[in-house]
């Protein structure tokens, strides 16, 4: 709306001035351009943090070896730092990348709404990204401060994440703008494919909730920066007040946009129409709706009610399960009636939005269990468990998609093998460390909310076995990242070039055709020309 | 026929007046309080009814406006151009430097609340100054329907604000840097420095001036190169610090009559 719609043209400089690489990498504005840079970041950052879970995970299980970490508030510096990266700065930036590739395309728009504010948001969670890490490394972090250079350290820490949260909510405003006012004529929200719709649900779910972590930080910053009249307690106990991002139920809400990945590359891949489309959109929808989950902060707690004890905790922890195993019915069922149409050597990207599927469901079935109150499982190791599966999806599914879309986005193939391998090694460390983590949520095993955590750790040998293969798990997943990493190096080094459409898409990004806009009610070129049916 | 913009404005709107009428009844509002904007029984929390029904006034404005000027509405782009046919509705931008000195801008803000006044008010001026670019750079591009002429507009309208505040501004620095790489150095050494680097500068520019058909980007690298020498040199000689000096002010004066005294 307003006056972009009918804006005279701006200044097409792109391809009448000659920039060098680092003046196009830092200038274009660009959807795929800004799209492959939240990607290639993102992923540097999965494989740092999964290498420092792995890691943590060998501290876990050798206590008395701190490898890098000097001593126990160390320790669980990096393990806050790991949880931070694993999903503002790996997942969250991942999908973003993927959607600023492939939303455009696939609803018919030409670019990116506020291109220039989308390679704004990029910049700003870059930036806020490298500060937040320096302030960790600086001493900083989540834990309670105690000098005044430790003060600083942490308060640079927060600055450092309110600027990620600013730079992820601003890019996904572009995002939603694009899909809401840019869809081109007769794509109505019903008939946007599945992805654009998921990012959609979860890109509004972000932005209702970012903020309210965005405010958590503030309050922390006015406590540790602020004269002694403000005061809200909450400088030591700043990881009690984020917690609530990182479990149930807001978890759900980074890895939604999976769903879309799955629906959009089964269908194609076995060549059958999706049945029971709007159930599908309200399924995810729904699934959205009960991932909202900045209502479940445990330090606001009123004494006596904990909300984690509370009706709606416990309801959409349960809830979650049957809309996961629905959503996989969905999935299973359009593979069973395009069975027939699939090789004996199906295509990665369909076994893996199949695996991350599976562990969503793992994911949500421990998230329920979790929330049982009588197997006291809410402070447990079980807390690790739900995110490791649910976060581990979330990968998997972005591993996929790189596997499906790549083509289109890069234009080079690139190695399917490999890249299923890397895939089914990161399913299968998250599974591995997930179960085995919900096993010693069962013995007792507390999260890391206490300090005498890795004294209690080493004088269970039961959980000990379990976190040894826990720790292979980590391997496996930090494995599986690196491989990925070398896969996309390889197809961006010495790919070849690739079709314009390698599945046999039937939706808007595989078309040949630049679809252009040109008028308040769009594509009705692109009708005239080919007719809107096979649009 | 109402516009876009107007169906936006007052969708948002309805949908305000019905978030403060629920909050209304759901914080202690009366049956017939918060549907009568408080004039029959309360309105339960007020705070809250009140922000989201002047949210929900606002957005009438917005509304009210969008309609009345026919904003977005393609004829009266048609009109107000004088062309055939509504141009693309997403036009082309092309590379844009603003996002990411605004996002540094923003950054050294937020770093400088952490690390010192100074750092969060250079921070500001960036950020000031950077808004008030890409704000110009915007109004240019819809200054005319002609792209070749907006530039131009841009060019005529800036250029003589930019040049000689950029120009002030480079040279305040460098000199601030290497006044710290002076001052740091030892007396015979800043002498030294002062005489090496000015052969580096002459030679340089008689090297260049040697060679009329030098690339352009060999001359941007060579003074790249220069200018991060002198500003890292700089940096590194400021947290060194000055020198030792032997002072001859008023103070060393006042101890020596002390002395004569004595």
């Amino acid at each position: 709306m307003t006056t972009t719609d009918i804006a005279p043209d701006s200044v097409a400089v792109d391809g009448q001035q000659k920039h060098t690489f680092i003046e196009r990498l830092v200038t274009s504005t660009s959807s795929l351009s800004i799209g492959k840079s939240w990607i290639n970041t993102g992923l540097f950052y999965l494989i740092s943090s999964s290498l420092l879970g792995f890691f943590l995970d060998i501290v876990r299980f050798d206590t008395d070896r701190y490898l890098i970490f000097s001593n126990v508030d160390t320790f669980f510096q990096f393990w806050s730092l790991n949880r931070t990266a694993l999903v503002l700065l790996a997942l969250i930036p991942i999908i973003i990348g993927l959607a600023m590739c492939v939303v455009p395309l696939q609803i018919g728009a030409n670019s990116i709404i506020f291109p220039r504010a989308a390679a704004f948001g990029f910049w700003l969670w870059f930036l806020g990204a490298g500060i937040t890490v320096f302030g960790f490394l600086a001493d900083g972090g989540f834990g309670a401060p105690d000098s005044g250079s430790q003060q600083e350290a942490v308060a640079l820490t927060l600055v450092g994440l309110l600027l990620v949260i600013t730079g992820i909510c601003m890019s996904v405003i572009c995002l939603l703008t694009t899909i809401i006012s840019g869809r081109c004529m007769g794509m109505s929200l019903r008939r946007i494919p599945l992805f654009s719709w998921t990012m959609i649900v979860s890109g509004t779910l972000w932005i209702l909730t970012l903020p309210v972590l965005a405010a958590n930080a503030v309050l922390t910053y006015v406590d540790l920066r602020g004269r002694s009249a403000i005061y809200f307690g909450s400088e030591d106990l700043i990881w009690e007040q984020i917690s609530w991002v990182f479990t149930h139920p807001q978890i759900y809400v980074f890895v939604l946009p999976l769903i879309g990945i799955a629906y959009d590359i089964v269908p194609v891949a076995t060549k059958i129409r999706q049945r029971n489309h709007d159930l599908v959109l309200i399924l995810s929808g729904l699934f959205g709706v009960i991932g909202f989950g900045a209502y479940a902060q445990p330090f606001f707690d009123t004494p006596g009610t904990p909300v984690r004890e509370e009706a709606l905790y416990v309801v959409t922890a349960v809830l979650a399960v049957p809309f996961s195993l629905l959503l996989l019915a969905g999935v299973l069922e359009t593979l069973r009636m395009g069975a027939r149409n699939l090789t004996r050597h199906p295509p990665a990207p369909l076994v893996l939005s199949l695996l991350s599927l599976l562990l969503l469901v793992s994911g949500t079935i421990v998230g329920a269990l979790r929330a049982i109150e009588p197997f006291e499982l809410i402070d447990t190791t079980a807390t690790t468990a739900q995110m490791k599966l649910t976060i581990g999806a979330g990968i998997v599914a972005a591993v996929a998609a790189m596997l499906w879309w790549g083509e289109r986005i890069i234009g080079k193939k690139s190695k399917q093998g490999f890249g299923l391998i890397a895939g089914a090694l990161i399913a299968t460390g998250a599974l591995l460390s997930g179960l085995t983590e919900t096993i010693n949520g069962f013995l007792g095993l507390d999260d890391f909310t206490k300090v005498n955590f890795l004294e209690k750790v080493s004088s269970e040998s039961t959980a000990k076995v379990f976190i040894f293969f826990s720790f292979i798990g980590s391997f496996l997943f930090f494995v599986g990242s690196a491989i990925f990493l070398i896969v996309e190096f390889l197809r961006v080094r010495n790919g070849s070039e690739s079709e314009v459409n390698p599945w046999g898409g039937h939706t808007l990004e595989w078309t040949e055709e630049v679809v252009t806009v040109s008028s308040e009610r769009p594509l009705l070129d692109i009708e005239e020309k080919v007719g809107v049916d096979d649009v | 026929m109402l516009t876009t913009g107007f169906k936006l404005w007052f969708g948002l709107c309805v949908l305000m007046v019905v978030a403060a009428v629920f909050a209304g009844y759901t914080t202690g509002g009366t049956e017939t309080g918060p549907i009568s904007l408080g004039w029959k029984g309360g309105v339960g929390n007020h705070v809250v009814y009140t922000l989201l029904m002047l949210g929900a006034a606002s957005m009438a404005v917005m509304g009210i406006v969008s309609q009345a000027f026919r904003d977005s509405e393609p004829e009266a782009a048609i009109e107000l151009l004088g062309v055939d046919e509504v141009p693309e509705a997403q036009s082309t931008i092309g590379n844009s430097w603003w996002p990411v000195f605004a996002a540094l801008g923003l950054s050294i803000v937020a770093v400088g609340l952490v690390v010192h006044a100074a750092v969060f008010v250079v921070g500001i001026i960036i950020v000031v100054a950077i808004g008030f670019e890409w704000t110009m750079t915007n109004w240019s591009e819809k200054a005319s329907s002609d792209p070749e002429l907006n530039s131009e507009l841009r060019e005529r309208l800036m250029r003589p604000i930019e040049i000689p505040l950029i120009g002030a501004l480079g040279i305040g620095v460098i000199v601030l840097a290497v006044s710290r790489i002076l001052l740091s150095s030892s007396a015979l050494g800043a002498v030294w420095v002062a005489t090496v680097v000015g052969v580096i500068i002459f030679g340089t520019a008689f090297y260049i001036s040697k060679r009329p058909s030098i690339s352009r980007g060999l001359i941007q690298s060579i003074l790249f190169v220069g200018i991060a020498g002198i500003l890292i040199a700089g940096v590194i000689s400021a947290v060194i610090g000055e020198r030792d000096f032997h002072h001859k002010g008023p103070h060393h004066d006042e101890k020596s009559h002390m002395d004569e005294k004595e």
